[in-house]
């Protein structure tokens, strides 16, 4: 039995027998009888997991996933969709048939300035790609020379205009609470592929600038069972909770334990009967493995020299937002299927430049890097790289207004997101905006009429259940079916939307 | 003809006699697979809805899907064994299996009846034929002779005593406890231990636990900043009215609608911070109207779940495709909330909107109820002095028609003869009322904010007229004599014919005393919901608890007492039942986060049995708030308690719904954004580092080791009380050798490097230095870190 048909096996027996919040213990127990011990053991074995083809649904292009997650919502304007007409209009106000009485947050609803247009103040440079060729501002000068690596979308978009309903949608599929975080639904869709690391990770990067929260919830399990919720790998103390036995025990104190500890579950086993214990003992080995093989991860001094160029000197430093790329293309060898990185600090409402050209410095040459390091490892056709935040920002400035500084308002109708590897096609650029990046447009720059929506997907248009919706297809799992039953309804990441963006996959 | 000759090929024809119950077989096949398309969302003008029997019989032009007077001609009959043109249609995504297809047929062949979805229908008691067995177990007992299995053997007392203490209180029993009750032989003893347990001050915080996952209960507002709420004295009093044994209904009430009550007491007032439990946000941004919307989804969705067990989330964009909920009554149910008084946005505040000072924590209120009791003393000493007959007329009237409040004012006039008592005795009230706290409380709006039903859910786009405040008619009317406000909704819900609340109620305490509710998905009883494992039992149970006044403690006495409860939890070798639908075990579960840290402070003697108050902090790994946390929030640092706070009970753990604690978290905890009814259960590595390498576990195993060794100098009578405290029972013979052996092997490493024991033993606050024993110290230490981290301990069997 393949791994393929043994998840689906697994995924119909936690569906029926344990509706809603439930354990995956039984299931797995129960899978682990059918298959026998040789299947967890032989996943660890490294040419298996390059070998593996195991999504659920179809013959997945990607293996794993590293989402670079820019939480606050970096400023398209800027970084990515080069609009040269809106220089002359600086100043000016936002056309009333560019808005169309759209709402705006409360934050520039009734600024007495109105909504004065602010180009951007950043040179822009075309790089040539396998498509039109893609634009990108001069705060992004290393992710230029990936440009060919990369899939380009500018009409990305959203409904929500506040960050934590927006952060919450585009990671769980819902503005409210209580959902599964794309992550989790990836772990109960997929499972793992090594049985000593964990196999979904969450870091998160330093930044200069932590504006907007983060919330166990874009990681969390929703009412999936708390074992699909993200492993933080912190950068601070212990890389994992309570990784670190206690001071004054070692790891042969630890191994004569866990012996003991074996011998007295065993004798609870012969009690009861009850398959649980034995399932937990081989928790316990697997969290004695982990001990090893976490500082192994950890352990950069087995990095070449070149590693350090290409990732720039700051990736020596933990948490930085380099570094945490490093430790993502580590993982992605060991056989870590899903790796988040939350940055922080893209809330540009006054002070843009100053903030932006920070955040920038902080994750370009990174993200550049660990798209270069994947390729040069064989890696990045099955690794699916994304890059993004919740929404975008406006093009009419927030506060004051000056050719040097501004700031800029929430906008959730286009905003720029790039993926790379993994089954998306290379070099290209997806989807346009109108004159403003206001409004998504045709190839000519004129706004869809109507606007693209959740329910109604337009070829070029990437709502963010779409975007979801190609992640999961491009690690072999039809959106529409991977579900989950709970309070008698069978969920989806996607809710009842989504549409799979066929144009970008190779 | 065709029909006649499908019918040849009817596998079933030969059952075709056997009944069939529509409620329980037919209608979660309808629903599972037909109602999407043929349910309630249906436009019944035009489509075939299968969702009541009007509409399925309905003539469609010659011919009916559903016939009852000549069944075999009824359409849906022959299109489920249709090949060419099938229902469900071939790309569906759900399809029929034989077995689900016979059971069609074998109704629509009877007759093709309809009946009501059994929760929809008010449970009754089903007489027991037999007053000499407890109900339940004749209940049970019915069902397994079905199986042809029988009861297991009893739990030994011992395992017993520790099964009911932990399900009853969540610790084990007290080891003199325990030994009264082994040593007492008599039949009454396992009802007094049992009484004993219900009396316990503990029992109220362990239950009060699954009632705060229910109601989402934390001490910050949960979205954006996720800043401090006040709410904790809310958490308070759940435990107070539940050690009081408050009747479940009023229970309820007060939550829903203490403040609509006559004359509200402070606790029925402070019982309405249910209704202000949802998650908040003030970030900078958001409209008003939007999350005045949301606030009331949230709320109506969280009523759905905790007391009619079902996800009324559908109906908020549209008429539930399964469960009979239109969406106007979604509205018309939200309604009851959207007229309450506090502002949609929080402004970050501890307090805003209607809030109320009262005690800061159990002792507090104890001291408050004192003097109240005081006053009423004064004042009622007073009547004796008003009646004699040369009290002055007018003013023994004016005393007779004021309230206490007027009177103890009276009492304190310069010419009072009790002036210098009640004096003193207002000193010290106001005194109490400085340190009160502020706890977050509902009330209504004078004129009422307009409900309409809004399109597809969005604040935005309100459509239609405005809608009076009404409930879910499937479950019947609000009667006329009832105010169309919370307090109508609350006795609507605890009305003897509702058909859920009782039932909904008495599976979830079910569920937390065997493992696992009777209706197997708490959280939804509607058409996709599991059914009960044992119907009748649990429409006996949910009457019994109406019967009773609504008492938890009797209920929970009936289970606990039960043969059921009482089995053994082995697994029975000849009898296959995994899930334990056939009840023929004990329970058997890993316990819950807040168990297994309570049971290592109580076996170490570390347990700060203090109640109530602010929630408080253990240790936490550094740095986890501030790596999420926005710079503004006043959650962004987390500043460890100190002393003996940070041995309280974990109920009293501090809440941060965007960060809960990871000792909770990583053991199933929820994190209190949205309703939990049911914890998972899952066995992961990372529980297994948190048990041996947390700091709190270390000083716990310390804390232990300490009381084993100071218990005895014999290796044997320590390990005794070792597997009493951890297991309620001694070592077998194989444990014991375990357990020696890894002491002297610890012993021997240690003796080398005295150094390595030091530092193990300064792990934490409580650390113990210069010991001249350090390393036997330290090898007993790892011997409970071991213990405490088996099953031994952290199983309830």
């Amino acid at each position: 039995m393949s791994l393929n048909s043994a998840r689906q096996l697994e995924l119909m027996t936690t569906r029926r027998q344990l509706f809603g919040r439930s354990t995956l213990g039984v299931g797995t127990a129960a899978l682990a009888q059918l298959l026998g011990p040789n299947m967890l053991s032989s996943a660890t074995d490294r040419s298996r997991v390059s070998s593996q083809a195991d999504g659920i649904h179809h013959v997945p292009s990607a293996k794993r996933v590293i989402y670079l997650f820019m939480s606050g919502g970096p400023s398209h304007h800027d970084l990515w969709d080069y609009k040269p007409k809106l220089t002359k209009m600086f100043g000016s106000q936002l056309p009333d048939e560019i808005r169309q009485g759209q709402r705006v947050t409360g934050m520039t609803a009734n600024q007495k300035n109105g909504f004065p247009i602010c180009p951007s103040k950043y040179r822009f440079t075309r790089t040539d790609n396998n498509d039109r060729g893609v634009w990108t501002s001069e705060l992004l000068p290393h992710t230029a020379r990936v440009a060919q690596e990369l899939c380009v979308i500018h009409s990305t978009y959203t409904e929500a205009i506040n960050h934590d309903p927006a952060i919450t949608y585009i990671q769980t599929g819902s503005q409210i609470p209580g959902r599964p975080s794309l992550g989790a639904w990836l772990s109960y869709g997929l499972g793992s592929l090594n049985r000593n690391l964990p196999h979904y990770v969450v870091m998160h990067a330093r930044t200069n600038h932590p504006e907007q929260s983060l919330f166990n919830r874009l990681w969390g399990p929703g009412f999936l069972s708390s074992d699909h919720q993200g492993i933080l790998l912190r950068s601070q103390g212990d890389p994992v909770l309570y990784l670190s036995n206690p001071s004054g025990v070692n790891r042969d104190d630890r191994r004569t334990q866990l012996d003991t500890l074996g011998l007295l579950n065993q004798a609870q086993y012969d009690r009861f009967g009850d398959p649980e214990i034995l399932s937990r003992v081989r928790q316990h080995e697997m969290a004695y493995r982990m001990q090893m093989s976490i500082p192994e991860l950890m352990d950069m001094s087995d990095e070449a020299k070149g590693t350090f160029q290409l990732y720039g000197e700051d990736a020596k430093t933990p948490g930085t937002f380099a570094a945490c790329c490093l430790m993502a293309r580590r993982m992605a060898e060991r056989g870590v299927r899903n790796i988040q990185i939350f940055h922080r600090g893209w809330d540009a409402h006054g002070g843009l430049p100053r903030e932006h050209e920070s955040q920038c410095q902080d994750v370009d040459q990174g993200s550049a890097a660990l798209i270069r390091d994947l390729r040069q490892r064989g890696l990045l056709d099955d690794t699916l790289v994304i890059w993004g935040g919740e929404f975008g920002r406006t093009v009419y400035c927030q506060g004051g207004l000056t050719r040097q500084n501004y700031g800029r308002d929430h906008h959730p109708r286009c905003f720029t997101v790039w993926m790379a590897g993994g089954g998306v096609k290379p070099g290209i650029t997806y989807g346009h905006t109108d004159d403003y990046a206001y409004n998504i447009a045709d190839s000519d720059g004129v706004p869809l009429s109507p606007q693209p929506s959740k329910d109604n997907w337009q070829p070029g248009t990437m709502h963010i259940h779409d975007l979801n919706a190609t992640i999961l297809h491009l690690l072999g799992i039809d959106h529409q079916r991977l579900t989950y039953r709970y309070q008698g309804r069978d969920f989806r990441l996607t809710d009842v939307h989504g549409h799979v963006v066929r144009d970008i996959l190779i | 003809m065709r029909s006649l000759t499908f019918l040849i090929f009817l596998p079933v024809a030969v059952h075709a006699d056997e009944p069939v119950d529509f409620s329980r077989q037919i209608l979660p096949i309808l629903s599972n697979k037909c109602f999407v398309c043929h349910g309630p969302a249906s436009n019944g003008d035009t489509d075939l809805r299968l969702d009541n029997v009007d509409g399925a019989t309905a003539d469609r032009g010659g011919y009916q899907a559903v016939s009852q007077t000549e069944p075999r001609s009824s359409v849906l009959l022959r299109r489920i064994y249709d090949a060419t043109k099938p229902m469900p249609p071939a790309d569906a995504e759900k399809q029929l299996s034989t077995d689900e297809k016979e059971l069609l047929a074998r109704w629509i062949l009877g007759g093709g009846q309809y009946a009501r979805h059994w929760a929809f229908v008010a449970p009754q008691k089903t007489s027991l034929p037999d007053d000499s067995e407890h109900p339940i177990d004749q209940f049970v007992r019915a069902r397994m002779a079905d199986a042809n299995v029988s009861f297991a053997d009893s739990a030994d007392r011992s395992t017993l005593a520790r099964r009911t203490a932990l399900t009853l209180t969540g610790l084990p029993p007290e080891p003199k406890q325990l030994a009264r009750f082994l040593a007492d032989e008599t039949r009454e003893a396992y009802d007094s231990f049992v009484s004993e347990l219900l009396n316990s001050p503990r029992f109220g915080e362990h239950q009060a636990r699954y009632w705060l996952d229910a109601v989402r209960y934390g001490d910050t507002h949960g979205l954006h900043l996720d800043n401090r709420r006040g709410i904790y004295p809310y958490r308070d009093w759940v435990v107070r009215a539940l050690n009081k044994n408050l009747p479940l209904d009023q229970f309820i009430t007060w939550q829903l609608a203490g403040d609509l009550l006559p004359d509200p007491s402070m606790e029925q007032l402070i019982a309405t911070g249910y209704v202000r439990m949802n998650p908040t946000t003030a970030e900078g941004g958001v409209l008003p109207d939007e999350f005045q919307a949301k606030n009331n989804f949230d709320r109506t969705e969280n009523l759905g779940t905790v007391f009619l067990g079902m996800s009324l989330t559908c109906a908020r964009c549209h008429t539930h495709k399964y469960d009979p909920v239109p969406q106007h009554e979604y509205y018309q149910l939200l309604a009851f909330f959207n007229s309450t008084a506090e502002p949609p946005l929080d402004s970050n505040a501890y307090e805003f909107g209607p809030t109320l000072k009262v005690p800061g924590d159990q002792n507090a209120w104890i001291d408050w109820q004192q003097l109240l009791h005081e006053r009423s003393q004064l004042i009622k000493n007073t009547a004796d002095i008003i009646a004699k007959p040369d009290f002055p007329e007018d003013l023994r009237s004016q005393w007779q028609n004021s309230s206490d409040d007027v009177r103890f004012k009276l009492l304190m006039a310069e010419n009072s003869p009790l002036a210098a008592d009640a004096g003193g005795l207002s000193k010290r009230i106001a005194e109490a009322t400085e340190s009160f706290t502020t706890t977050l409380i509902a009330k209504d709006l004078d004129q009422p904010r307009p409900t309409h039903v809004l399109q597809r859910g969005e604040y935005n786009l309100p459509v239609g007229n405005a809608l009076q405040p009404g409930v879910l008619t499937v479950m019947g009317e609000l009667p006329p004599d009832l105010p169309p406000n919370r307090l109508g909704l609350a006795r609507w819900l605890t009305a003897r014919e509702h058909p859920l609340v009782s039932r909904v109620m008495v599976n979830r305490i079910w569920q937390r005393t065997f493992g696992h509710g009777l209706v197997r998905t708490p959280e939804d009883f509607g058409l996709q919901g599991q059914q009960p494992t044992h119907p009748r039992l649990l429409d006996w149970l949910a009457v019994e608890l109406q019967d009773s006044g609504w008492n938890l403690k009797h209920m929970l006495r009936l289970m606990v007492t039960s043969k059921t409860f009482r089995q053994s939890s082995a697994w029975r070798p000849r009898f296959s039942d995994p899930e334990n639908r056939f009840w023929t075990r004990g329970p058997a579960y890993r316990m819950d986060a807040e168990v297994l840290r309570d049971l290592g402070l109580w076996s170490s003697n570390l347990l700060d049995p203090h109640m109530g108050g602010e929630g408080v902090k253990p240790y936490q790994p550094d740095g986890m708030w501030k790596a999420m946390a926005h710079p503004s929030s006043n959650t962004r640092e987390y500043v460890r308690d100190k002393g003996r706070q940070i041995h309280r009970r974990s109920l009293y753990v501090y809440w941060k719904r965007t960060s809960p604690h990871p000792m909770m978290t990583l053991f199933d905890a929820p994190d209190r954004e949205s309703s939990c009814v049911r914890r998972g259960r899952t066995n992961t590595p990372l529980q297994s580092l948190a048990l041996l390498n947390e700091i709190q576990r270390v000083e716990i195993a310390r804390g232990l080791a300490g009381r084993l060794i100071s218990h005895s100098d014999n290796d044997d009578t320590r390990l005794r009380l070792l597997f009493t405290l951890l297991a309620s029972r001694h070592p077998s013979a194989a444990e014991r050798t375990a357990c020696i052996q890894l002491v002297q092997k610890m012993h021997e490493r240690y003796s080398e490097s005295p150094a390595d024991a030091d530092a193990l033993l300064a792990t934490g606050d409580t650390s113990v230095t210069n010991l001249t024993e350090q390393v036997q110290f330290a090898a007993w230490t790892q011997l409970a870190l071991i213990a405490l981290a088996s099953d031994l301990a952290i199983m309830i069997y």
